[in-house]
C-alpha cells in the first residue's frame, strides 16, 4: 500500500474509521476506570446540606421536597451518573458538617471550601466551583474602600472561613456578629441589625438577584476559594465523585447549572464586581 | 529615634510569588537530582511535583488554580513541540516501511489496551482511551542514538518516522473519545460533529496554517520575538479551533506543530527558542502539575499496581510484537529490531496528554493516573536499557548519509546576491526540513563596515521564508574560511555567491578550493535574479561512464528548485551560456575552473555551477546524499 502525502491524508483516511468507533462509544458513560460509587442506602444518594432553602442552590418548600437549585441539581446529576434513582436531603448545621457529622449522608454539598483543618474530618472531592468571598450589603450602602468596609457592622455564620476573612482582611472596627444559621444572618442583614456579610460569589449574586432589590453585591475580596463536595474521610466513593465532578466541569454541566440557577450574569460577575483593595 | 523590633512581623510565605518560587526550585533541582542517580530528568519533575503538591509537603495546595492552568498551557506547548520536532522527511523517504511499522506499532498496543479495558468492564470510551495512551511513544532516547551515529540507520529512521503515525493516530482516537464524552446529542450527531471538527482542523492546520505562517513570517517575522510569538499564536489558534468543535485543544496544538514542521527546522534559531522556553518554563510546569496528582497512598494500592502491571505488559508487549513482526517480515536485523523496540517503548508526551485528558473529563480516576505514571517511569527505564545495549550492536552506517537540504550554507560577499542564495537554499532545504545559514564574507579591513549589512542579509532571508540569523565571516583566505565554517556547521551543501565569473583567480575559485578539500557538495552562484521562474538543467552528452557526483547533485538541485518547470538541455560546450536570457536560472555541473571563468550570465539571469567534490567519498555516498 502506498499512501502519498503522508500524515494529512492519513488523517482524512482515519476519519471514517473514527466515526464508526464513535458510534460505538455512546455518550457520557461512566466507567469503573473513573472510580465507583456505593451508596449507604441502596438506590439512594443521600446529601447533607445546611440552611434549607438556600437561594439558587437548594430551592423548594422543604428538604423533603426540593425543587431545584445548583447543588440540588448537581446531586441529581451525580445520582443519575451512579445509577441511583433518588436524592434524599439531610439538613445539618454548617459547623456540624465541617466537623465531619454528615448525618449518615453519602456526601455534603453545601458551598464548603476545603481546608487542611476540615480535611482532618472530611475527604474533599475535586472542586466544582471557584469563587471569591463577596460582600453583600443592603441597597444604598456602597463599599468603595477598606476604610468604609471597616466602619460597617459585619455578620458571619459560625464555622465558616468568612469569619477569618473578615477578621484578617477587613479588620472591622467592631467584631463581627456570629450566627448559627445563614438564614438568621441574612434576616439580620435585611433588618439592618448588621450592614454587611460575606458570601461565596455565586451565592452572593443569587441572593442579591432574588432579594427584590433590597440587597446588592458591593465588592469581592481579592482571593479565590474552591468549593468541593465533602465525603466521610474513609469513603471509597471519593474517586467516583471527583471524576463525576471533573466530567461535569468539562462537559459544561456545572456552567449550565450556574447560569440556570444563579443567573446568566454569574458567569460575568467575576469581572463585573469590583475588587476591594484590602492592602493596608 | 528608637527602633521597635517587636513591631516587625514576618508572615508565612504565601501568594503567587511564593508558589512560583517553589515551582521553579523544583524545575531547577528536580532533574539534576534524578539524573545524578542515572534517572531521566522528566521523573525529577514529576517527583518534584509530588513533593510540593497536596499529597507531599502541601506547598501548592489542592485549591491552587495557577499551577494547573499554567500546566494546561504547558501541555499544549508540549504537544506543539512534539508535532514540530517530528521528522516528516523520514516519512517521505521511508514511506512504505514507516507506514507498515507505524501501523502495527500503533495497532497492537491499542488492541491490547482495548482488550484490557473491556476485560475490566471499563466500557468502550475508557478502553479506547487506554489503548490510545498505550499506543503512542515518545522519542526520549533518540538524541543518544543520534549521538552514536545511528540516525541514518534504516531501522532507526523507520522507528522515528513511525512516531508521526502512532502519535497522530493516538491523538485522533483521543479527540474522538473526549468529544463523545463532552458533546451533547445522539451518538450519530456526536460522531458527525467530531468528524467534521477533525476535518476542519486538518484543513486549517495542514492547509491554511502553513500558508498563513509563511506569509506572516515573511512580512512580520524579521523580529525574532515576533517569529516566536507567531509560532505560539499558531498553536493557540489551532487549539482554540479544536476546542470550538468540542475536540481536545491538545489535538489542535499537535496538528499546528505538524503544520509548522517544515517552516521551523529542528536546527534553526526559531526551534532553538521554542525549545528554550519549552524546556525552561512551559513543559516543566506541566510535568510538575502532573506530579501534584501523584498520590503514594493511591500508588501502592493493589488496584493501582495491578493496573500499572497490565499497562506495562500491554505497552511493552505491543511494541515487542510489532518489532518482532518488523524483524521477521520487513528485513530488519535482530539488533535493529531491538533498537527500534528501545526507541518505541518509552512513553511520555502523548501518554501523559491522553492520561490527563482522561482524568480531566472524568473518564479516569487517580488510580489510572498513578498507574500511567508508573508505566511512564518503567517504560523509560526498560527503553533505556534496551536501547543502550542495542546501540552497541547496530553497526554505524559507513557513510553519514546527509540529506542534501539538511544544512545549507549560503556564503556571499555581495549582500545583493543573498536574496537569490536564500531563495535557492529555501527550496533545496524544504524537502529535508533543513536549515539555511547565511554567511557574509569579508576581509579583516572591511569587517566593521560590513557588519552593518547583516541586517540586509537577514531581511533577504526572511523574505524567502528562511529562518536564519546571518553571521559575518572575517577571513584572510576565503576558501579556508568557508571550509572551516562548513565543517563547523556540518553543512550538507555549500552555496558560494560569486560576484562575477571574472572574480575567479587564475588558480580557480574559492568554491573550487572548498570542493577540493571536502566531500560536501559545493555550488557556485553567479549573477542575480528577481525571482526564480524557469530552471534549466545542463547535462553533458551521454558518455560511457556513470554520471559524475556533480552531475547527480545538479540534477537533484534542479528538481528541488524548479520542480516541474525544469528544462533539460544536453550540451558539451559553453554555447548555452550565450543563449541564457534574463529571468532564467541555469544549473550545470562544473568540471573545471576554466568553465567558471567563462560562464558569465547576462544581467538578470543566474547560473548555479555544481562542483565535483575532490575529497574522498565512498562509492555509495553520491546516491545517499540524494
Amino acid at each position: 500500500m502506498t499512501i502519498r502525502g503522508g500524515p494529512p491524508r492519513l488523517v482524512l483516511l482515519a476519519l471514517p474509521a473514527l466515526a464508526s468507533l464513535l458510534l460505538g462509544c455512546g455518550v457520557r458513560s461512566t466507567s469503573p476506570a473513573a472510580g465507583t460509587f456505593t451508596p449507604r442506602t441502596k438506590g439512594v444518594l443521600t446529601v447533607a446540606m445546611s440552611g434549607f432553602p438556600t437561594q439558587g442552590f437548594w430551592e423548594g418548600s422543604s428538604p423533603a421536597h426540593p425543587t431545584g437549585g445548583l447543588e440540588y441539581e448537581l446531586a441529581r446529576d451525580l445520582a443519575s451518573r451512579f445509577g441511583l434513582g433518588t436524592v434524599r436531603v439531610v439538613v445539618k448545621h454548617f459547623h456540624q458538617i465541617v466537623a465531619g457529622d454528615l448525618g449518615g449522608a453519602d456526601l455534603a454539598l453545601d458551598l464548603i471550601t476545603p481546608t487542611s483543618q476540615r480535611a482532618q474530618h472530611l475527604a474533599f472531592s475535586a472542586p466544582y466551583l471557584v469563587a471569591a468571598p463577596t460582600i453583600v450589603v443592603r441597597s444604598g450602602i456602597s463599599v468603595p474602600d477598606l476604610r468604609t468596609a471597616q466602619s460597617l457592622r459585619w455578620g458571619a455564620t459560625r464555622a465558616t472561613l468568612f469569619i477569618d476573612d473578615i477578621r484578617q482582611r477587613i479588620d472591622p472596627n467592631a467584631p463581627a456578629r456570629i450566627y448559627d444559621q445563614e438564614t438568621e444572618m441574612m434576616t439580620a442583614l435585611d433588618r439592618g441589625q448588621i450592614n454587611a456579610v460575606l458570601l461565596d460569589l455565586p451565592l452572593a449574586v443569587a441572593t442579591a438577584r432574588q432579594s427584590g432589590g433590597r440587597l446588592q453585591v458591593a465588592a469581592q475580596l481579592p482571593v479565590t476559594e474552591s468549593i468541593a463536595a465533602a465525603l466521610p474521610p474513609d469513603s471509597s466513593n471519593l474517586q467516583g465523585v471527583s471524576s463525576a465532578i471533573r466530567a461535569f466541569l468539562a462537559n459544561g454541566t456545572i456552567n449550565r447549572l450556574l447560569e440556570r440557577w444563579v443567573g446568566s450574569s454569574a458567569a460575568d460577575a467575576e469581572t463585573a464586581i469590583p475588587l476591594l483593595n484590602t492592602t493596608r | 529615634m528608637t527602633l521597635d523590633l517587636a513591631s516587625i512581623t514576618v508572615k508565612t510565605p504565601s501568594g503567587t510569588a511564593w508558589e512560583f518560587l517553589v515551582l521553579f526550585l523544583v524545575v531547577i533541582l528536580g532533574p539534576p537530582l534524578v539524573r545524578s542517580a542515572r534517572g531521566p530528568g522528566i521523573i525529577g519533575l514529576i517527583l518534584g511535583g509530588f513533593v510540593i503538591g497536596s499529597h507531599g509537603l502541601n506547598l501548592i495546595g489542592s485549591g491552587n488554580t495557577t499551577i494547573p492552568e499554567l500546566g494546561q498551557l504547558g501541555l499544549l506547548y508540549l504537544m506543539f513541540v512534539a508535532g514540530v520536532e517530528l521528522d516528516l522527511a523520514l516519512v517521505r523517504v521511508h514511506r512504505r516501511a514507516v507506514i507498515s511499522f507505524g501501523a502495527i506499532a500503533f495497532a497492537l498496543p491499542m488492541l491490547f489496551g482495548v482488550l484490557i479495558g473491556e476485560a475490566m468492564s471499563w466500557g468502550l470510551p475508557a478502553a479506547l482511551l487506554l489503548g490510545a495512551l498505550l499506543s503512542s511513544h515518545t522519542l526520549l532516547l533518540y538524541p543518544g542514538v543520534r549521538q552514536a551515529g545511528l540516525s541514518t540507520d534504516v531501522g532507526v529512521a523507520t522507528a522515528v518516522g513511525a512516531t508521526v503515525l502512532t502519535d497522530t493516530a493516538a491523538l485522533i482516537v483521543l479527540a474522538g473519545v473526549s468529544g463523545s464524552q463532552l458533546a451533547g446529542g445522539s451518538p450519530g450527531s456526536i460522531a458527525v460533529q467530531i468528524v467534521v471538527g477533525l476535518t476542519v482542523l486538518a484543513v486549517f492546520s495542514l492547509g491554511v496554517l502553513p500558508r498563513l505562517a509563511r506569509v506572516a513570517f515573511r512580512y512580520l517575522g524579521t523580529d525574532r520575538i515576533v517569529r516566536y510569538l507567531l509560532a505560539i499564536a499558531s498553536f493557540l489558534a489551532a487549539a482554540t479551533l479544536a476546542q470550538s468543535f468540542g475536540i481536545e485543544p491538545i489535538v489542535g496544538a499537535f496538528f499546528a506543530g505538524l503544520a509548522l514542521n517544515r517552516l521551523v527546522p529542528n536546527d534553526g534559531p526559531l526551534m532553538e527558542r521554542i525549545d528554550f522556553f519549552g524546556s525552561a518554563v512551559f513543559v516543566p510546569v506541566f510535568l510538575v502539575s502532573v506530579g501534584t496528582l501523584l498520590d503514594p497512598g493511591v500508588m501502592v494500592e493493589g488496584e493501582t499496581l495491578k493496573l500499572a502491571g497490565l499497562f506495562i505488559a500491554a505497552a511493552v508487549g505491543g511494541k515487542l510484537v510489532a518489532c518482532a513482526i518488523a524483524h521477521l517480515t520487513m528485513g530488519y536485523t535482530r539488533p535493529q529490531a531491538w533498537l527500534m523496540l528501545g526507541l518505541t517503548i518509552p512513553q511520555a508526551a502523548a501518554t501523559l496528554a491522553a492520561t490527563i485528558v482522561g482524568f480531566n473529563i472524568g473518564l479516569f480516576d487517580q488510580s489510572v493516573v498513578n498507574a500511567a505514571l508508573v508505566l511512564i517511569l518503567v517504560s523509560i527505564i526498560i527503553g533505556t536499557v534496551i536501547a543502550e545495549r542495542a546501540t552497541r550492536r547496530v553497526p554505524v552506517p559507513t557513510v553519514a548519509a546527509h540529506h542534501l537540504g539538511e544544512r545549507i550554507l549560503v556564503t556571499v560577499e555581495d549582500p545583493e546576491q543573498a536574496a537569490l542564495g536564500f531563495a535557492i537554499g529555501a527550496r533545496v532545504a524544504a524537502p529535508d526540513s533543513g536549515v539555511v545559514r547565511g554567511i557574509l564574507a569579508c576581509s579583516p579591513a572591511d569587517a566593521e563596515s560590513r557588519a552593518s549589512l547583516l541586517a540586509q542579509l537577514s531581511a533577504a532571508g526572511f523574505a524567502s521564508g528562511v529562518d536564519t540569523e546571518p553571521r559575518l565571516l572575517v577571513h584572510r583566505a576565503l576558501a579556508e574560511g568557508i571550509l572551516h565554517t562548513a565543517l563547523a556547521e556540518r553543512a550538507s551543501l555549500v552555496l558560494v555567491g560569486q560576484q562575477s565569473a571574472q572574480a575567479a583567480s587564475a588558480l580557480g575559485t574559492s568554491a573550487e578550493a572548498v570542493a577540493a578539500a571536502t566531500p560536501v557538495p559545493v555550488a557556485i552562484l553567479l549573477g542575480d535574479l528577481e525571482s526564480i521562474g524557469d530552471v534549466s538543467l545542463i547535462r553533458a552528452a551521454d558518455g560511457n561512464g556513470a554520471p559524475s557526483h556533480g552531475a547527480l547533485i545538479a540534477t537533484e538541485l534542479a528538481a528541488r528548485i524548479g520542480g516541474s518547470r525544469v528544462h533539460e538541455r544536453v550540451a558539451d560546450d559553453l554555447r548555452w551560456t550565450e543563449e541564457l536570457e534574463a529571468g532564467q536560472l541555469c544549473i550545470a555541473p562544473l568540471a573545471s575552473y576554466q568553465l567558471a571563468t567563462a560562464t558569465e550570465p547576462p544581467p538578470g539571469a543566474a547560473i548555479v555551477l555544481v562542483l565535483d567534490s575532490g575529497a574522498p567519498l565512498a562509492p555509495a555516498g553520491a546516491s545517499e546524499v540524494l
